[in-house]
Protein backbone atom coordinates (compact mmCIF):
# COMPACT_ATOMS: atom_id res chain seq x y z
CA UNK A 1 0.00 0.00 0.00
CA UNK A 2 2.32 2.38 1.15
CA UNK A 3 5.20 3.68 -2.02
CA UNK A 4 8.68 3.19 -0.90
CA UNK A 5 9.32 6.98 -1.53
CA UNK A 6 6.32 8.11 0.37
CA UNK A 7 7.27 5.99 3.93
CA UNK A 8 8.48 8.47 6.56
CA UNK A 9 11.67 8.07 7.46
CA UNK A 10 12.12 7.04 11.00
CA UNK A 11 15.39 6.59 13.09
CA UNK A 12 15.65 5.98 16.70
CA UNK A 13 17.72 8.84 18.36
CA UNK A 14 17.76 6.84 21.73
CA UNK A 15 16.16 3.93 23.82
CA UNK A 16 13.16 6.59 23.94
CA UNK A 17 13.55 8.73 21.25
CA UNK A 18 12.55 8.37 17.92
CA UNK A 19 12.47 11.15 14.84
CA UNK A 20 9.89 10.23 11.97
CA UNK A 21 10.15 12.83 9.24
CA UNK A 22 9.48 16.05 11.29
CA UNK A 23 8.28 15.01 13.74
CA UNK A 24 9.92 13.39 17.28
CA UNK A 25 8.17 11.38 19.52
CA UNK A 26 9.71 9.90 23.46
CA UNK A 27 8.26 6.98 25.15
CA UNK A 28 6.03 8.22 27.77
CA UNK A 29 7.59 8.37 31.12
CA UNK A 30 3.84 9.09 32.68
CA UNK A 31 1.47 6.36 30.28
CA UNK A 32 -2.25 8.48 29.65
CA UNK A 33 -0.68 11.85 30.49
CA UNK A 34 0.16 14.54 27.94
CA UNK A 35 1.72 17.47 29.49
CA UNK A 36 1.33 20.59 27.44
CA UNK A 37 -1.49 19.16 25.36
CA UNK A 38 1.02 17.34 22.82
CA UNK A 39 -0.53 14.06 20.98
CA UNK A 40 0.10 10.83 22.08
CA UNK A 41 0.45 8.12 19.81
CA UNK A 42 1.16 4.27 20.60
CA UNK A 43 4.34 3.24 18.10
CA UNK A 44 5.66 -0.49 18.39
CA UNK A 45 2.89 -1.48 21.59
CA UNK A 46 5.08 2.17 22.97
CA UNK A 47 3.04 4.81 23.75
CA UNK A 48 4.98 7.98 23.28
CA UNK A 49 4.45 11.72 23.17
CA UNK A 50 4.44 13.89 19.84
CA UNK A 51 7.71 16.52 21.18
CA UNK A 52 6.54 19.91 19.54
CA UNK A 53 10.13 21.59 17.93
CA UNK A 54 8.10 25.44 18.19
CA UNK A 55 7.62 24.75 22.09
CA UNK A 56 10.98 23.33 23.00
CA UNK A 57 14.01 25.19 21.78
CA UNK A 58 15.65 21.30 22.44
CA UNK A 59 13.50 19.73 20.19
CA UNK A 60 13.65 22.45 16.96
CA UNK A 61 17.50 21.60 17.08
CA UNK A 62 16.85 18.03 17.01
CA UNK A 63 15.41 18.72 13.47
CA UNK A 64 17.65 21.58 12.35
CA UNK A 65 20.78 19.90 13.23
CA UNK A 66 23.20 18.51 10.65
CA UNK A 67 24.93 16.37 12.60
CA UNK A 68 24.01 13.11 14.40
CA UNK A 69 21.07 14.53 16.41
CA UNK A 70 21.59 11.61 19.26
CA UNK A 71 24.68 13.45 19.84
CA UNK A 72 22.53 16.63 21.60
CA UNK A 73 21.00 14.36 24.12
CA UNK A 74 22.56 13.14 27.11
CA UNK A 75 23.33 9.57 28.01
CA UNK A 76 20.65 7.49 29.47
CA UNK A 77 20.53 7.47 33.22
CA UNK A 78 22.96 10.00 33.95
CA UNK A 79 22.71 13.27 35.86
CA UNK A 80 22.18 16.57 34.17
CA UNK A 81 21.69 20.36 34.63
CA UNK A 82 19.25 22.72 32.74
CA UNK A 83 19.01 25.81 33.70
CA UNK A 84 16.09 28.00 33.00
CA UNK A 85 13.47 25.62 32.60
CA UNK A 86 10.46 26.95 31.83
CA UNK A 87 7.39 25.44 31.51
CA UNK A 88 8.74 22.36 31.21
CA UNK A 89 8.18 21.82 27.61
CA UNK A 90 11.80 20.57 26.59
CA UNK A 91 12.15 18.98 30.47
CA UNK A 92 9.10 16.57 30.21
CA UNK A 93 10.97 15.27 26.98
CA UNK A 94 14.23 15.24 28.45
CA UNK A 95 12.85 13.12 31.23
CA UNK A 96 11.20 10.43 29.23
CA UNK A 97 14.66 9.76 27.94
CA UNK A 98 16.73 10.18 30.80
CA UNK A 99 14.50 8.20 33.46
CA UNK A 100 11.66 6.81 31.84
CA UNK A 101 9.26 5.33 34.03
CA UNK A 102 9.28 5.53 37.51
CA UNK A 103 12.65 6.82 36.92
CA UNK A 104 14.24 2.85 35.98
CA UNK A 105 17.28 4.42 34.88
CA UNK A 106 18.09 5.89 37.78
CA UNK A 107 18.40 9.69 36.14
CA UNK A 108 18.66 12.96 37.58
CA UNK A 109 17.63 16.12 36.16
CA UNK A 110 18.26 19.22 38.08
CA UNK A 111 16.43 21.65 36.43
CA UNK A 112 16.67 25.80 37.55
CA UNK A 113 14.33 28.72 36.99
CA UNK A 114 13.89 31.77 38.57
CA UNK A 115 10.25 32.35 37.91
CA UNK A 116 8.08 30.71 40.76
CA UNK A 117 5.07 31.00 37.82
CA UNK A 118 7.11 28.17 35.94
CA UNK A 119 8.29 26.27 38.53
CA UNK A 120 4.59 26.08 39.45
CA UNK A 121 4.41 23.65 36.75
CA UNK A 122 7.86 21.95 37.25
CA UNK A 123 6.79 21.33 40.75
CA UNK A 124 3.83 19.43 39.48
CA UNK A 125 5.06 17.87 37.27
CA UNK A 126 7.87 16.27 39.18
CA UNK A 127 5.76 14.42 41.57
CA UNK A 128 4.94 12.41 38.55
CA UNK A 129 8.13 12.42 37.34
CA UNK A 130 10.87 11.07 40.11
CA UNK A 131 14.13 11.87 38.89
CA UNK A 132 13.39 15.46 38.10
CA UNK A 133 14.89 18.03 40.47
CA UNK A 134 13.11 21.28 40.03
CA UNK A 135 15.07 24.30 41.84
CA UNK A 136 13.43 27.58 42.54
CA UNK A 137 16.94 30.04 41.70
CA UNK A 138 18.77 32.05 40.13
CA UNK A 139 21.08 30.29 37.25
CA UNK A 140 23.94 32.47 37.98
CA UNK A 141 23.77 31.99 41.96
CA UNK A 142 25.70 28.59 41.69
CA UNK A 143 26.28 28.44 45.53
CA UNK A 144 22.52 28.56 46.33
CA UNK A 145 21.33 24.73 44.50
CA UNK A 146 25.20 24.05 43.87
CA UNK A 147 25.61 21.38 46.43
CA UNK A 148 22.56 19.44 44.50
CA UNK A 149 25.08 18.17 42.09
CA UNK A 150 27.36 16.44 43.52
CA UNK A 151 29.57 15.57 40.90
CA UNK A 152 30.10 16.88 37.85
CA UNK A 153 27.65 16.73 34.50
CA UNK A 154 28.31 15.28 31.30
CA UNK A 155 25.60 17.67 29.78
CA UNK A 156 24.16 21.03 30.27
CA UNK A 157 21.63 23.35 28.64
CA UNK A 158 21.53 27.00 29.15
CA UNK A 159 18.19 29.12 27.95
CA UNK A 160 17.86 31.51 30.08
CA UNK A 161 17.28 34.53 27.36
CA UNK A 162 18.57 37.40 29.34
CA UNK A 163 21.41 39.39 29.11
CA UNK A 164 25.12 38.38 29.59
CA UNK A 165 23.44 34.46 28.71
CA UNK A 166 26.95 33.77 27.53
CA UNK A 167 28.98 35.14 30.52
CA UNK A 168 26.05 32.72 32.45
CA UNK A 169 26.85 29.66 30.15
CA UNK A 170 30.55 30.08 30.71
CA UNK A 171 30.38 30.14 34.78
CA UNK A 172 28.08 27.58 34.66
CA UNK A 173 30.07 24.64 32.36
CA UNK A 174 32.93 25.96 34.35
CA UNK A 175 31.43 24.81 37.64
CA UNK A 176 29.63 22.02 36.66
CA UNK A 177 30.45 20.73 33.01
CA UNK A 178 33.14 17.95 32.93
CA UNK A 179 35.90 18.30 30.58
CA UNK A 180 34.73 16.68 27.40
CA UNK A 181 31.24 17.52 28.19
CA UNK A 182 28.16 18.48 26.03
CA UNK A 183 27.22 22.16 26.70
CA UNK A 184 23.86 23.35 24.43
CA UNK A 185 23.65 27.30 24.65
CA UNK A 186 20.17 28.70 23.41
CA UNK A 187 20.71 32.22 22.29
CA UNK A 188 18.34 34.93 22.12
CA UNK A 189 19.76 37.70 19.81
CA UNK A 190 17.43 39.95 21.20
CA UNK A 191 18.34 39.31 24.65
CA UNK A 192 22.26 40.56 23.73
CA UNK A 193 23.03 44.45 23.55
CA UNK A 194 22.67 45.33 20.06
CA UNK A 195 25.69 46.45 18.50
CA UNK A 196 24.06 47.26 15.36
CA UNK A 197 25.83 45.22 13.15
CA UNK A 198 23.21 42.73 12.96
CA UNK A 199 22.73 39.23 14.21
CA UNK A 200 24.95 37.33 12.45
CA UNK A 201 27.87 39.50 14.02
CA UNK A 202 26.16 39.53 17.33
CA UNK A 203 26.41 35.24 16.65
CA UNK A 204 30.06 35.19 15.16
CA UNK A 205 30.96 37.37 18.23
CA UNK A 206 29.65 35.06 20.73
CA UNK A 207 30.98 31.85 18.54
CA UNK A 208 34.15 33.66 19.33
CA UNK A 209 33.98 34.42 23.04
CA UNK A 210 32.73 30.91 23.25
CA UNK A 211 35.97 29.09 21.84
CA UNK A 212 37.95 31.92 23.75
CA UNK A 213 36.86 30.52 26.94
CA UNK A 214 38.04 26.85 26.21
CA UNK A 215 34.66 25.58 24.19
CA UNK A 216 34.61 23.51 20.84
CA UNK A 217 32.11 24.51 18.40
CA UNK A 218 30.44 21.62 17.29
CA UNK A 219 28.15 22.73 15.61
CA UNK A 220 25.46 26.17 15.40
CA UNK A 221 22.24 25.43 14.90
CA UNK A 222 19.17 28.20 13.52
CA UNK A 223 16.21 27.89 14.83
CA UNK A 224 14.85 29.87 12.39
CA UNK A 225 11.29 29.14 11.40
CA UNK A 226 10.91 26.94 14.86
CA UNK A 227 12.09 29.94 17.27
CA UNK A 228 12.91 32.99 15.30
CA UNK A 229 16.28 34.92 15.76
CA UNK A 230 17.49 32.27 18.18
CA UNK A 231 20.03 29.84 17.66
CA UNK A 232 21.64 26.99 19.87
CA UNK A 233 25.34 26.15 20.40
CA UNK A 234 26.58 22.97 20.17
CA UNK A 235 29.44 22.94 22.14
CA UNK A 236 32.03 20.61 23.99
CA UNK A 237 34.37 22.14 26.76
CA UNK A 238 37.77 21.13 26.24
CA UNK A 239 40.03 22.35 28.92
CA UNK B 1 44.80 23.70 53.42
CA UNK B 2 41.20 23.75 51.63
CA UNK B 3 38.03 22.94 54.41
CA UNK B 4 35.57 21.80 51.89
CA UNK B 5 31.42 21.41 52.99
CA UNK B 6 28.45 20.35 51.15
CA UNK B 7 24.86 20.00 53.01
CA UNK B 8 25.78 17.01 54.76
CA UNK B 9 29.43 16.69 55.15
CA UNK B 10 32.84 18.43 55.71
CA UNK B 11 36.38 17.66 55.30
CA UNK B 12 40.02 18.71 55.37
CA UNK B 13 42.88 18.54 52.85
CA UNK B 14 45.76 19.96 52.00
CA UNK B 15 46.79 21.27 49.06
CA UNK B 16 47.75 18.33 47.22
CA UNK B 17 44.44 16.71 48.27
CA UNK B 18 45.15 14.47 50.98
CA UNK B 19 42.40 13.86 52.87
CA UNK B 20 43.09 15.06 56.39
CA UNK B 21 39.75 15.10 58.32
CA UNK B 22 36.19 14.29 57.29
CA UNK B 23 33.31 15.41 59.46
CA UNK B 24 29.60 13.62 58.70
CA UNK B 25 26.43 14.26 59.48
CA UNK B 26 25.43 11.40 61.72
CA UNK B 27 21.71 12.55 61.65
CA UNK B 28 18.84 10.84 60.16
CA UNK B 29 18.02 12.80 56.68
CA UNK B 30 14.26 14.30 57.38
CA UNK B 31 13.40 16.35 54.92
CA UNK B 32 13.28 19.61 57.64
CA UNK B 33 16.42 19.73 58.72
CA UNK B 34 17.62 18.78 55.22
CA UNK B 35 15.89 21.96 53.31
CA UNK B 36 17.52 24.27 56.76
CA UNK B 37 21.10 22.81 55.49
CA UNK B 38 20.59 23.69 52.27
CA UNK B 39 19.09 27.37 52.62
CA UNK B 40 21.68 27.94 55.01
CA UNK B 41 24.33 27.22 52.00
CA UNK B 42 22.25 28.99 50.24
CA UNK B 43 22.35 31.92 52.51
CA UNK B 44 26.56 31.44 52.55
CA UNK B 45 26.69 30.63 55.89
CA UNK B 46 28.59 27.50 57.21
CA UNK B 47 26.86 23.72 58.03
CA UNK B 48 27.75 22.35 62.14
CA UNK B 49 30.16 19.76 60.50
CA UNK B 50 32.15 22.62 58.70
CA UNK B 51 31.77 24.33 61.50
CA UNK B 52 33.29 21.60 63.66
CA UNK B 53 36.25 21.25 61.36
CA UNK B 54 37.02 25.55 60.98
CA UNK B 55 37.71 25.11 64.74
CA UNK B 56 40.15 22.27 64.36
CA UNK B 57 41.58 23.56 61.24
CA UNK B 58 41.57 27.28 61.84
CA UNK B 59 43.64 28.18 59.11
CA UNK B 60 41.78 26.34 56.37
CA UNK B 61 40.54 27.96 53.58
CA UNK B 62 36.52 27.20 53.55
CA UNK B 63 35.11 26.59 50.01
CA UNK B 64 31.46 25.26 49.32
CA UNK B 65 31.62 21.95 47.53
CA UNK B 66 31.74 23.01 43.99
CA UNK B 67 34.02 25.83 43.89
CA UNK B 68 36.63 25.97 41.41
CA UNK B 69 39.95 26.96 43.47
CA UNK B 70 39.15 23.69 45.17
CA UNK B 71 41.79 21.02 44.09
CA UNK B 72 40.62 17.97 43.08
CA UNK B 73 40.43 15.42 46.18
CA UNK B 74 38.77 12.49 47.57
CA UNK B 75 35.56 14.16 48.81
CA UNK B 76 33.45 12.21 51.17
CA UNK B 77 30.54 12.80 48.25
CA UNK B 78 27.03 12.02 49.22
CA UNK B 79 25.85 8.13 48.84
CA UNK B 80 22.47 7.59 46.97
CA UNK B 81 20.62 7.63 50.04
CA UNK B 82 21.93 11.21 50.61
CA UNK B 83 21.17 12.04 46.76
CA UNK B 84 17.19 10.84 47.49
CA UNK B 85 16.79 12.83 50.51
CA UNK B 86 18.68 16.16 49.00
CA UNK B 87 16.15 15.93 46.00
CA UNK B 88 13.09 15.18 48.26
CA UNK B 89 14.05 18.71 50.49
CA UNK B 90 14.91 20.46 46.87
CA UNK B 91 11.59 19.45 45.72
CA UNK B 92 10.06 21.31 49.44
CA UNK B 93 11.99 23.85 48.61
CA UNK B 94 10.44 24.80 45.20
CA UNK B 95 7.45 24.44 46.79
CA UNK B 96 7.47 26.47 49.28
CA UNK B 97 8.98 29.07 47.24
CA UNK B 98 6.22 28.77 44.46
CA UNK B 99 3.72 28.87 47.49
CA UNK B 100 5.74 32.59 48.83
CA UNK B 101 4.99 33.80 45.64
CA UNK B 102 1.04 33.96 46.65
CA UNK B 103 2.31 36.71 48.89
CA UNK B 104 4.18 39.24 46.86
CA UNK B 105 2.28 41.97 46.72
CA UNK B 106 3.74 42.97 43.35
CA UNK B 107 1.78 39.95 41.76
CA UNK B 108 -1.86 40.53 43.19
CA UNK B 109 -1.19 43.91 42.54
CA UNK B 110 -0.68 42.82 38.55
CA UNK B 111 -3.40 41.08 38.74
CA UNK B 112 -5.41 43.62 40.11
CA UNK B 113 -4.64 45.92 38.38
CA UNK B 114 -4.64 43.87 34.91
CA UNK B 115 -8.16 43.04 36.26
CA UNK B 116 -9.36 45.90 36.46
CA UNK B 117 -8.34 47.59 32.99
CA UNK B 118 -9.97 44.75 31.36
CA UNK B 119 -13.45 44.99 33.15
CA UNK B 120 -13.17 48.32 32.52
CA UNK B 121 -12.68 48.30 29.09
CA UNK B 122 -15.63 45.65 28.94
CA UNK B 123 -17.85 47.75 31.03
CA UNK B 124 -17.33 51.27 29.17
CA UNK B 125 -18.26 49.24 25.63
CA UNK B 126 -21.31 47.22 27.90
CA UNK B 127 -22.67 50.57 29.01
CA UNK B 128 -21.99 52.52 25.34
CA UNK B 129 -24.76 49.58 24.16
CA UNK B 130 -26.96 49.98 26.59
CA UNK B 131 -27.19 54.15 26.29
CA UNK B 132 -27.37 53.06 22.18
CA UNK B 133 -29.95 50.37 22.96
CA UNK B 134 -32.41 52.19 25.20
CA UNK B 135 -32.26 55.42 23.28
CA UNK B 136 -33.42 53.06 20.33
CA UNK B 137 -36.68 52.54 22.29
CA UNK B 138 -36.80 55.79 24.17
CA UNK B 139 -35.49 58.01 21.85
CA UNK B 140 -36.82 61.23 24.05
CA UNK B 141 -34.55 59.89 26.87
CA UNK B 142 -31.16 62.30 27.51
CA UNK B 143 -29.15 60.14 29.55
CA UNK B 144 -26.01 63.04 29.38
CA UNK B 145 -23.29 62.75 31.40
CA UNK B 146 -24.75 60.97 34.42
CA UNK B 147 -24.82 57.35 33.31
CA UNK B 148 -24.11 55.98 36.11
CA UNK B 149 -28.07 54.94 37.17
CA UNK B 150 -29.04 53.94 34.12
CA UNK B 151 -27.71 50.44 34.39
CA UNK B 152 -29.79 49.68 37.58
CA UNK B 153 -32.95 51.24 36.03
CA UNK B 154 -32.74 49.45 33.29
CA UNK B 155 -32.26 46.09 35.32
CA UNK B 156 -35.25 47.02 37.97
CA UNK B 157 -37.55 48.11 35.21
CA UNK B 158 -40.82 45.83 35.08
CA UNK B 159 -41.24 46.80 31.34
CA UNK B 160 -40.47 49.38 28.80
CA UNK B 161 -43.89 51.78 30.53
CA UNK B 162 -42.26 51.45 33.69
CA UNK B 163 -39.02 52.79 32.53
CA UNK B 164 -40.02 55.73 30.22
CA UNK B 165 -42.45 56.43 33.52
CA UNK B 166 -38.85 56.47 36.19
CA UNK B 167 -37.07 58.09 33.18
CA UNK B 168 -40.03 60.48 32.19
CA UNK B 169 -40.13 60.11 28.78
CA UNK B 170 -42.90 59.52 26.65
CA UNK B 171 -43.24 55.57 24.95
CA UNK B 172 -42.77 54.87 21.12
CA UNK B 173 -45.46 53.27 19.24
CA UNK B 174 -43.28 50.06 18.66
CA UNK B 175 -41.33 48.71 21.55
CA UNK B 176 -39.17 45.50 22.01
CA UNK B 177 -41.13 42.27 22.09
CA UNK B 178 -40.94 40.34 25.28
CA UNK B 179 -37.57 38.36 24.85
CA UNK B 180 -35.83 41.28 23.65
CA UNK B 181 -37.10 43.62 26.37
CA UNK B 182 -35.82 40.47 28.68
CA UNK B 183 -32.29 40.49 26.99
CA UNK B 184 -32.04 44.26 27.30
CA UNK B 185 -32.85 44.17 31.03
CA UNK B 186 -30.75 41.87 31.79
CA UNK B 187 -27.67 43.60 29.66
CA UNK B 188 -28.91 46.45 31.87
CA UNK B 189 -28.55 44.28 34.95
CA UNK B 190 -25.03 43.36 34.05
CA UNK B 191 -23.99 46.77 33.66
CA UNK B 192 -25.16 47.88 36.99
CA UNK B 193 -23.39 44.63 38.45
CA UNK B 194 -20.04 45.58 36.91
CA UNK B 195 -20.02 49.08 37.56
CA UNK B 196 -20.26 47.53 41.49
CA UNK B 197 -17.74 45.43 40.71
CA UNK B 198 -15.13 48.06 39.80
CA UNK B 199 -15.56 49.75 42.33
CA UNK B 200 -14.81 47.81 44.94
CA UNK B 201 -12.03 46.06 42.09
CA UNK B 202 -10.84 50.29 42.75
CA UNK B 203 -11.12 50.13 46.57
CA UNK B 204 -8.77 46.77 46.57
CA UNK B 205 -6.24 48.29 44.25
CA UNK B 206 -6.20 51.69 46.89
CA UNK B 207 -5.66 49.00 49.70
CA UNK B 208 -3.15 47.16 48.81
CA UNK B 209 -1.10 50.22 47.08
CA UNK B 210 -1.08 52.28 50.17
CA UNK B 211 -0.27 49.32 52.30
CA UNK B 212 2.71 48.31 49.49
CA UNK B 213 3.49 51.92 48.16
CA UNK B 214 2.88 54.04 51.23
CA UNK B 215 5.32 56.92 49.85
CA UNK B 216 4.12 56.89 45.88
CA UNK B 217 0.71 56.91 47.07
CA UNK B 218 0.74 59.48 49.40
CA UNK B 219 2.64 61.52 46.55
CA UNK B 220 0.53 60.65 43.32
CA UNK B 221 -2.97 58.86 44.80
CA UNK B 222 -2.76 55.46 45.53
CA UNK B 223 -4.24 54.50 41.80
CA UNK B 224 -1.61 56.32 39.45
CA UNK B 225 1.59 54.59 42.55
CA UNK B 226 -0.40 51.14 41.56
CA UNK B 227 0.23 51.91 37.92
CA UNK B 228 3.48 52.74 37.91
CA UNK B 229 4.38 49.74 40.01
CA UNK B 230 2.31 47.49 38.09
CA UNK B 231 4.09 49.18 34.96
CA UNK B 232 7.63 48.93 35.81
CA UNK B 233 7.45 45.14 36.91
CA UNK B 234 7.41 45.77 40.74
CA UNK B 235 8.47 48.00 43.27
CA UNK B 236 11.93 47.40 43.91
CA UNK B 237 12.58 47.61 39.55
CA UNK B 238 10.49 50.99 40.08
CA UNK B 239 12.55 52.29 42.98
CA UNK B 240 15.67 51.89 40.52
CA UNK B 241 14.54 53.19 37.64
CA UNK B 242 15.84 56.49 36.89
CA UNK B 243 13.34 59.65 37.06
CA UNK B 244 13.34 60.38 33.14
CA UNK B 245 12.19 56.82 33.07
CA UNK B 246 9.36 57.01 35.78
CA UNK B 247 8.31 60.23 33.45
CA UNK B 248 7.76 58.50 30.34
CA UNK B 249 6.54 55.00 32.05
CA UNK B 250 3.48 54.21 29.89
CA UNK B 251 4.47 56.21 26.51
CA UNK B 252 6.70 53.63 25.12
CA UNK B 253 4.97 54.29 21.96
CA UNK B 254 5.69 57.70 21.75
CA UNK B 255 9.23 57.06 23.31
CA UNK B 256 10.88 54.51 20.95
CA UNK B 257 9.13 56.49 18.16
CA UNK B 258 10.94 59.57 19.67
CA UNK B 259 14.30 57.06 19.29
CA UNK B 260 13.43 55.76 16.11
CA UNK B 261 12.72 58.74 13.95
CA UNK B 262 13.51 61.59 16.01
CA UNK B 263 9.74 62.97 16.44
CA UNK B 264 9.72 65.22 19.90
CA UNK B 265 10.03 62.99 22.94
CA UNK B 266 6.52 62.36 25.23
CA UNK B 267 6.77 64.79 28.05
CA UNK B 268 4.79 62.27 30.56
CA UNK B 269 3.83 58.88 30.83
CA UNK B 270 1.26 57.45 33.08
CA UNK B 271 1.78 60.26 35.42
CA UNK B 272 -0.38 62.73 33.01
CA UNK B 273 -3.33 61.04 34.71
CA UNK B 274 -2.34 63.47 37.85
CA UNK B 275 -4.40 66.79 38.07
CA UNK B 276 -0.94 68.26 38.63
CA UNK B 277 0.08 67.38 34.81
CA UNK B 278 -3.38 67.01 32.86
CA UNK B 279 -4.71 70.33 34.78
CA UNK B 280 -1.98 72.72 33.76
CA UNK B 281 -1.57 74.55 31.01
CA UNK B 282 0.56 72.85 28.08
CA UNK B 283 3.79 74.62 28.49
CA UNK B 284 3.93 73.83 31.63
CA UNK B 285 3.17 70.54 31.80
CA UNK B 286 6.69 68.56 30.54
CA UNK B 287 8.76 70.80 33.21
CA UNK B 288 6.05 69.77 36.37
CA UNK B 289 5.84 65.84 34.99
CA UNK B 290 9.60 66.32 35.47
CA UNK B 291 9.75 67.63 39.00
CA UNK B 292 6.81 65.15 39.85
CA UNK B 293 8.78 61.99 38.66
CA UNK B 294 12.05 62.80 40.17
CA UNK B 295 10.03 63.06 43.83
CA UNK B 296 8.16 59.50 42.60
CA UNK B 297 11.18 58.44 41.96
CA UNK B 298 12.62 59.11 45.23
CA UNK B 299 9.32 57.84 46.95
CA UNK B 300 9.35 54.59 45.23
CA UNK B 301 13.13 54.12 46.80
CA UNK B 302 11.90 55.07 49.77
CA UNK B 303 9.16 52.19 49.35
CA UNK B 304 11.39 49.51 48.53
CA UNK B 305 13.78 50.39 50.84
CA UNK B 306 11.32 50.68 54.07
CA UNK B 307 12.29 53.89 55.07
CA UNK B 308 9.54 55.99 57.15
CA UNK B 309 7.30 56.55 54.24
CA UNK B 310 6.16 59.94 53.27
CA UNK B 311 3.00 61.59 54.51
CA UNK B 312 1.15 65.25 53.82
CA UNK B 313 4.11 66.90 54.09
CA UNK B 314 6.38 65.58 51.56
CA UNK B 315 2.88 65.91 49.20
CA UNK B 316 2.75 69.98 49.96
CA UNK B 317 5.99 70.44 49.10
CA UNK B 318 6.14 69.10 45.97
CA UNK B 319 2.40 71.11 45.71
CA UNK B 320 4.44 74.12 46.45
CA UNK B 321 7.03 73.79 43.53
CA UNK B 322 4.24 72.41 41.35
CA UNK B 323 2.70 75.99 41.84
CA UNK B 324 5.64 78.01 41.86
CA UNK B 325 6.57 76.42 38.47
CA UNK B 326 3.17 77.43 37.52
CA UNK B 327 3.62 81.11 38.47
CA UNK B 328 6.93 81.59 36.96
CA UNK B 329 5.53 80.45 33.44
CA UNK B 330 2.32 81.84 33.33
CA UNK B 331 2.16 82.42 29.30
CA UNK B 332 2.74 80.11 26.19
CA UNK B 333 6.44 80.70 25.70
CA UNK B 334 6.91 83.34 22.60
CA UNK B 335 6.73 81.52 19.04
CA UNK B 336 9.61 83.29 17.50
CA UNK B 337 13.19 82.95 18.13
Amino acid sequence: MSRGNNRRRSDPLSWAVLREGKSIWSINAVPGHSVYGESLRRIQGMECRRWDPTRSKLGAAILRTRNDAALLLPEEGSTVLYLGAGHGTSISHLHDHLCGEGNDLKGRLVAVDLAPRCLRELTHMAKSRPGLVPVLGDARQHAAWGVLIPTKVNWLFQDVAQAGQVDIFIGACRRFLNVGGVGLLSLKAASERWTGEGEAALFAKVEHTLERSGFNIEERIELTGYEDNHVLFHVRRTE
Amino acid sequence: MWLWYDWRAAAVADDSGNIMDVEQWDGFFDERTVVQRLECIAAKGLTPEAIILKERFPEAKVRVHGELDLPDADWPLPDSDAQTAVDAAALAMANRGVAQAAGDPDRRLEHLMRASDELRSTFLTMEARLVEWVGLFLPEARFGKDRSSLGRLVGDAESLEHLSQTLEVSLPPVGPSKPEWKVLKEWGASVAVFRGQLDRMENGIRALAEEHLPSVSALLGPLLAARLSVEAHGRMRLARLPAGTVQVLGAEKAFFNHLKTGAPPPKHGHIFMHPWISRSPRWVRGKISRTVAARASIAAKVDAFEGVPWGEEEMRELDEKVEAIKAAHPRPPSRRN
